[in-house]
This record gives C-alpha cells, sequence and structure tokens, in this order.
C-alpha cells in the first residue's frame, strides 16, 4: 500500500467489508465464538476492542520508525499490552458500570490476532493518520461482525436479544454453545460470501489475501 | 555485538516508556477506583439489609478456608439486630468470586450479591443471574449443598457448563453463613454440623 496516495474510503471500506476481521481475514475468531452468545456481550466486546486497535495503531505508526525490525513483534506486544492495561484502569476508574459489564473481557484483548496483525501489516507501513483510519475501521468491522454472530446466536439459542425475551423458550439451544458459535461462523461467513458473489462480483472468502 | 546493543536498547526504551505510561496511568486512576470502589461496598452493605437504620460497622474479621481474611457486620436497627452480613469470596474457575451474604434473625439467607469476579465471559459469569442467585434466599446451612440433579430445589442447582463457578458461589456463602451461625446463632444451631461438599 503506498504512502503517500492514502484512499481512506478504501480503507474503512476495506476493515468493515473487504477485508472483514471475522468474516473475511478469519482472525480473532477465538474470542469472537467465545463472547458472541448474547449480543450485549459481542457490542461490548467489540467496544473495547475498537479503542484498542485506534491507540495501537497510532503508537506503532509514530514509533515504526524506531522499532527495530528485529525486534517488532515484542515490541507490538507491549505497545499492546500497555494500551489495553490502561484501557482497563481508566475504565475502571471512570467508568464503573461499564467496567462492570466488561471488564471480564478487557484482558483478553491483548491476545488478539488482529491488533498485532493490523499494527504489523498497516501501521508499521503508514503514517499516523491513515494508521488511526484503519484501526477504527478494522475495529468498527469486528465490532460489526460480533454484534451480527450475537444477534444470530442469541435470537436462535436462547430466543431473546440484548437480554430481552422475544420469542418464547429457546428454539436452537445448540447455538449459544461453543460449537454453535462455529456453526453460527460458518454460516454467516457463507451466507457474506454468497452475497459478495452475487451481487458485488467479488470472489468469495480470503480476497484480502492475508 | 554492535546490532545487538541497538536491539536492546530500542526494547528498553520501548518498555521503560510503557512502564512510565501505566505507571502514571495508575497513579491517577487508582485514587478514584479505591474511592469508587468503598462507596459501591457501602452501598452493597446497605442493600444487603434495607431495614437497618443504625450504620453497618464490622463487628470483626474470619478467615475462610482458603486463608483469607473477611469481615462481618451485624446490621441494627435502634439498637436491635435485623440482619447478620458477611464478606466472602469462593474459588472458581479462574479467579475468587467476592460476595456479601446477609442472613435474617432466624439465620436464613436474605440475600446473596456477587461483587466481582473474574470466572469466563458467556459461561462462568453465569452465576451473576438473578435466577442462580435466588436459590439461595431462604435456605439454612444444611441446605447449602451444590446439585446437578436439578429436580434437587431444597439444595443449590448448578448451572451446566458453570459448574466450577457454581461451586466457587456456593463454597463461598456456605463459609459465610456458618461463620454467621457461629458468631450470632447460638441456641438456635447448637453444633453446625460439617456440611458434606459435593466432589466431583
Amino acid at each position: 500500500m503506498s504512502t503517500n496516495n492514502v484512499n481512506y474510503g478504501t480503507i474503512i471500506k476495506n476493515g468493515i467489508f473487504g477485508e472483514n476481521p471475522v468474516f473475511r481475514l478469519a482472525l480473532s475468531l477465538c474470542p469472537a465464538v467465545a463472547v458472541t452468545s448474547g449480543v450485549k456481550n459481542g457490542f461490548l466486546m467489540g467496544v473495547a476492542v475498537f479503542f484498542v486497535m485506534i491507540m495501537v495503531n497510532a503508537t506503532v505508526s509514530l514509533l515504526r520508525n524506531f522499532i527495530n525490525a528485529k525486534v517488532r513483534i515484542p515490541s507490538y506486544m507491549f505497545i499492546i499490552a500497555t494500551w489495553v492495561t490502561v484501557t482497563d484502569l481508566v475504565m475502571a476508574a471512570f467508568a464503573r458500570d461499564v467496567y462492570k459489564q466488561m471488564g471480564l473481557y478487557i484482558m483478553l484483548i491483548v491476545a488478539f490476532a488482529i491488533v498485532l496483525s493490523r499494527a504489523e501489516m498497516f501501521a508499521s507501513k503508514n503514517k499516523l493518520l491513515p494508521s488511526i483510519v484503519d484501526g477504527a475501521a478494522m475495529g468498527m468491522g469486528f465490532l460489526l461482525a460480533l454484534v451480527l454472530l450475537g444477534i444470530f446466536r442469541e435470537f436462535l439459542g436462547k430466543g431473546s436479544l440484548w437480554g430481552m425475551q422475544i420469542l418464547p423458550g429457546k428454539p436452537v439451544l445448540i447455538m449459544i454453545m461453543p460449537a454453535g458459535g462455529f456453526f453460527a461462523m460458518g454460516l454467516m461467513m457463507g451466507w457474506l460470501n454468497w452475497i459478495d458473489r452475487k451481487f458485488f462480483g467479488g470472489t468469495g472468502a480470503s480476497s484480502g489475501g492475508h | 555485538m554492535k546490532e545487538m546493543l541497538k536491539i536492546t536498547l530500542s526494547l528498553v526504551a520501548i518498555f521503560i516508556a510503557a512502564g512510565l505510561v501505566m505507571g502514571v496511568t495508575y497513579k491517577y486512576t487508582s485514587p478514584v477506583r479505591f474511592i469508587a470502589e468503598k462507596k459501591e461496598k457501602e452501598e452493597a452493605l446497605k442493600a444487603m439489609a434495607p431495614n437497618a437504620t443504625d450504620p453497618i460497622v464490622p463487628a470483626g474479621n474470619w478467615s475462610s478456608s482458603h486463608g483469607k481474611p473477611y469481615e462481618y457486620y451485624q446490621a441494627t436497627a435502634a439498637g436491635k439486630p435485623v440482619a447478620y452480613i458477611s464478606s466472602t469470596a469462593g474459588k472458581g474457575y479462574s479467579s475468587f468470586v467476592a460476595m456479601l451474604v446477609s442472613l435474617d434473625t432466624d439465620l436464613k439467607i436474605k440475600d446473596v450479591k456477587i461483587l466481582h469476579h473474574g470466572e469466563t465471559p458467556g459461561l462462568g459469569d453465569q452465576v451473576e443471574e438473578k435466577s442462580f442467585i435466588d436459590q439461595f434466599k431462604g435456605k439454612s446451612l444444611l441446605q447449602i449443598v451444590l446439585t446437578k440433579d436439578s429436580s434437587k430445589t431444597d439444595n443449590i442447582v448448578a448451572i451446566s457448563g458453570a459448574t466450577i463457578s457454581s461451586r466457587a458461589v456456593t463454597n463461598g456463602v456456605q463459609d459465610a453463613v456458618k461463620t454467621l451461625v457461629e458468631k450470632y446463632g447460638a441456641g438456635v444451631v447448637a453444633a453446625p454440623k460439617e456440611v458434606k461438599h459435593e466432589h466431583k
């Protein structure tokens, strides 16, 4: 990707559709399965990842000429861990209500492949502003994917959305179990690929090529 | 050799900077967090015994089977006891589940509140659900036993997929109730029997 001619529209479109972290790059599937048994959990996790990705991309981009290429992965990991810790501390102090809901998930973000991969693939080669936009777009893509999975799984598995009961009983209980997470993920991926091919002439999965 | 030094220095510089960022954040957020947590604890205590009119102050300490110290309280209204409260915790899958337990004056559980925990999101955190916690209400010491048999509503029915977290809550509540019964139950339960733990 060229560092001079940056098309923000393309970056945003890539993050949300073309290279959607979950459905296209197939990264961070583990948390995507783990937290999407409900819409709310998926949404809160998505929001936390969104902020961390922006901060990490910004830092890596600023330090890209300083970080030694041979130790870039430990450097990125440390930057990620720092921002995750800061997010955790700040939320614990100033956003108590949200923290009570999300506190469990925040520390997990350190190990998300998508955060590290954007630092390596994009932020380390691009200027500050495009890196921030990429972090935001990828974070938004991740958030949307989790919410979509959450809606699908919670509605089928518990008959509810955001904790509100809509259907009586639990139509397909397995959808909220871990196995159901994989079913949901596969179905969603296939469905999105089908839409892509049918209506947008895309090539289907892994068009991102990473 | 020179390159090794360069690599080391670049890493060390990042580590120091990161440490500073985290340290400064901690310095400015921890007092706010401490005050907020203290206030939350006071509010939680009050919610455990809504009929108490006097301020709830610690009556003493006890230490649980896993060796951690906890406080217990006697909630009073106009000098007369209306509830007994204890803080407690149970060891779960990946954390200690910290709780408050309150007893009526007849030594039956009035309320259980989970303060904080670090159990698996989506599985272990189901112990926070009302349907699980409400099982404890009105139960006496000998009934607080975990079971997987959903027909045994006299006991505490474990959440499937969250047995270890269910056990953490049950054990923590059991410890607290045992302590409170020992402290305040003289004459009511002469010698509380050892409750058999369910082993897997």
